[in-house]
């Protein structure tokens, strides 16, 4: 058995929180892996050490192999948890780890380079006879060539950065005029978020689901599965709202989709959490492809299941048992998960910045906040827009939608605008709520910013109120508070 | 800070209410809003959405590509500019179709919020 006493997060935000969280249940100490303006962050007040890796561009931070292998030996880790995006599914950053003598905590390079890289990722599918969408995957990268492997496709066709993810780098292409600038546009944001131009083409599924099924590998090798999520919610191929499990799949689905997805990773030798990815259209499944990590909407899972997916990989980067199948795991009720960004959902989404104030959460049960940022931290542009994510659980999935929404309601973000009115409109539309919307749910329903609605006579008078009961000494005092740290200071003393 | 205040049926109600940045926050009833005093904000509203040939930067980031330069032809909708702001790439369209006036970034910039990117002289 391997002995960690230290870990390294390479990651930022809620994800580094959710690592450091259960590094503290295990008795683990951690080091944060910080770029030079992640300092206002929940992640660096809770982390045991930190270390500042670099300037805040990611090429020179987040994503610098060795300034993040050089910070974890300098903070004394003896193992890496790179959380989700940035490094996490780049086989040199587990192979350069793994070098100077830190465990990786995820799969192996090989198992990495086998799943993650999407091409060769369908290779094996083929092996195994897994169902594929009809694609281009070659390495002729010229935009030419990509525009006649388009047509050859038939358009609609989708444009996806092969290193990529998590949306970053994906286009479609409704036809040929458009094309051209969409795939350069699609190259140039591989290459700014994951280190790599290389794109592949895929034929668009119009109205097919996004299921993926959990996966897990122990450190004995062998694989299971921890049953699906759905996730037909996403804007331009960002998730938004995430749920276990699917209320799409049959018995017989599930079964099927369980083993094709426990048996692409068994051929590739993998460990510990990653997740397969299907298109479901017309009763059909065919693989996406496969998350080599750890994945934004893992809560779900967990909440259903009933287990620990970050305690998991920890303990299975120590060569210890998970998952002690006397327990029973079996899936339970239905849990939800939205995405809080910081973006303006009147002004069709661009991102939001700037200094948090109040940030309430409000507490019950079946609920679950995963978040980065408190009042006083600044929310950048260098970065993802995403700041928390809110997880509810409920006996059914009409009751988790409900309660959804009054935690949404209740919850209070100020500083920033977030897109929480936004999702209380999705989360009230039929077709949602049905469980019947595609991946195209949100271009077909909401494809426009919302219309900022009038005061009510309600908010009216809040306001007025507000502004006279803050007026002089309140704003003094709410100046004082992001303004001077030295007036907090001595009052401490 | 939690406020608490009386509508005019006498009915009283509480309120999240905070001023961050200058701004004034407040969460009532489910919803959070930015307020500003009536005068003010009214005027602001008489002032926007007018189609107008000035592209402004819609959020801080990066200037990432430039596709037309000064002197070209543009029509309504034609992408002018593309911008990158965490991690996404958000293409900046004319609304007016005349001719490009000035540009006035340069690619690889880091540019403000509301920055005057690009003047578009509108046909008559």
């Amino acid at each position: 058995m391997e002995t960690i006493k230290r870990i390294a997060i390479a990651n930022r935000g809620e994800v580094a929180v959710r690592i450091i969280i259960a590094c503290q249940e295990l008795g683990i100490e951690t080091v944060l892996l910080h770029s030079e303006v992640d300092v206002a962050t929940r992640a660096y007040r809770m982390a045991t050490k930190k270390i500042c890796i670099g300037p805040a561009t990611t090429a020179e931070s987040y994503l610098n192999i060795e300034a993040n292998v050089q910070g974890a030996i300098a903070g004394g880790a003896q193992a890496v948890h790179p959380g989700f995006g940035f490094l996490s599914e780049n086989a040199d950053f587990a192979e350069a780890c793994e070098k100077s003598g830190l465990i990786f905590i995820g799969p192996s390079p090989k198992a990495t380079r086998t799943l993650g890289d999407k091409v060769s990722c369908k290779e094996l599918a083929k092996k195994l006879g897994l169902p594929l969408v009809p694609g281009y995957q070659g390495e002729n990268q010229d935009v030419d060539n990509l525009m006649n492997e388009a047509e050859k496709i038939g358009f609609p066709v989708i444009v996806k950065a092969a290193a990529g993810g998590g949306g970053r780098g994906m286009k479609i292409l409704k036809d040929r005029a458009s094309a051209k600038e969409l795939i350069e546009s699609a190259q140039r944001e591989g290459l700014s978020a994951f280190g790599s131009p290389k794109v592949f083409l895929e034929k668009y599924l119009d109205k097919a689901k996004h299921i993926e099924f959990q996966i897990f590998g122990d450190a004995t090798g062998r694989v299971i599965h921890l049953n699906d999520r759905e996730c037909s919610v996403q804007r331009r191929h960002q998730k938004i709202i995430e749920e276990a499990m699917s209320p799409s799949l049959t018995p017989e689905l599930r079964r099927q989709m369980g083993e094709a997805a426990c048996s692409i990773a068994e051929q590739a030798g993998y460990k510990g959490a990653g997740t397969v990815e299907f298109l479901l259209q017309d009763g059909k499944y065919y693989l996406l492809e496969v998350n080599t990590r750890l994945q934004v909407e893992h809560p779900v899972t967990e909440e259903v299941m009933g287990v620990d997916l970050v305690k998991a990989q920890i303990l299975t980067a120590m060569k210890k048992p998970v998952f002690d199948e006397r327990a029973g795991i079996v899936p339970r009720g239905h849990s939800i998960e939205c995405r809080i960004y910081a973006e303006n959902p009147y002004l069709g989404g661009v991102p939001s910045t700037g200094l948090l104030g109040t940030v309430h959460w409000p507490e019950g049960p079946g609920r679950r906040y995963e978040y980065g940022f408190e009042e006083g931290d600044e929310i950048t542009s260098y970065y993802d827009p995403m700041i928390a994510k809110v997880i509810v659980w409920d006996e059914t999935r009409l009751r988790a939608i409900q309660k959804m929404k009054k935690v949404l309601q209740d919850s209070v973000v100020f500083g920033v605008q977030t897109n929480i009115p936004y999702l209380l409109e999705i989360l009230s539309h039929s077709e949602f709520v049905q469980g019947t919307m595609t991946t195209r749910f949100i271009d077909k329903h909401f494809s426009e910013a919302l219309k900022t609605p009038d005061f009510t006579e309600i908010e009216k008078a809040a306001g007025v109120a507000a502004l006279k009961q803050l007026a002089p000494a309140q704003s003094s005092s709410a100046g004082e508070q992001f303004d001077s740290p030295w007036l907090s200071h001595w009052r401490g003393i | 800070m939690k406020i608490k205040f009386t509508t005019n049926d006498g009915q009283t109600h509480e309120a999240h209410a905070q001023k961050v940045a200058g701004k004034l926050w407040v969460h009532v009833q489910g919803r959070t809003f930015m307020y500003e005093a009536e005068e003010k904000s009214g005027r602001k509203k008489g002032a926007g959405k007018a189609k107008s040939g000035d592209l402004l930067a819609p959020m801080p980031g990066k200037v990432t590509k430039i596709l037309k330069q000064a002197g070209d032809k543009v029509e309504a909708g034609d992408v002018v500019l593309v911008m990158e702001a965490m991690k996404m790439e958000y293409t900046l369209k004319s609304e007016v179709s005349g001719q490009l006036d000035t540009i006035n970034c340069k690619a690889g910039e880091q540019v403000t919020l509301g920055k005057l990117l690009a003047k578009i002289k509108e046909n008559n």
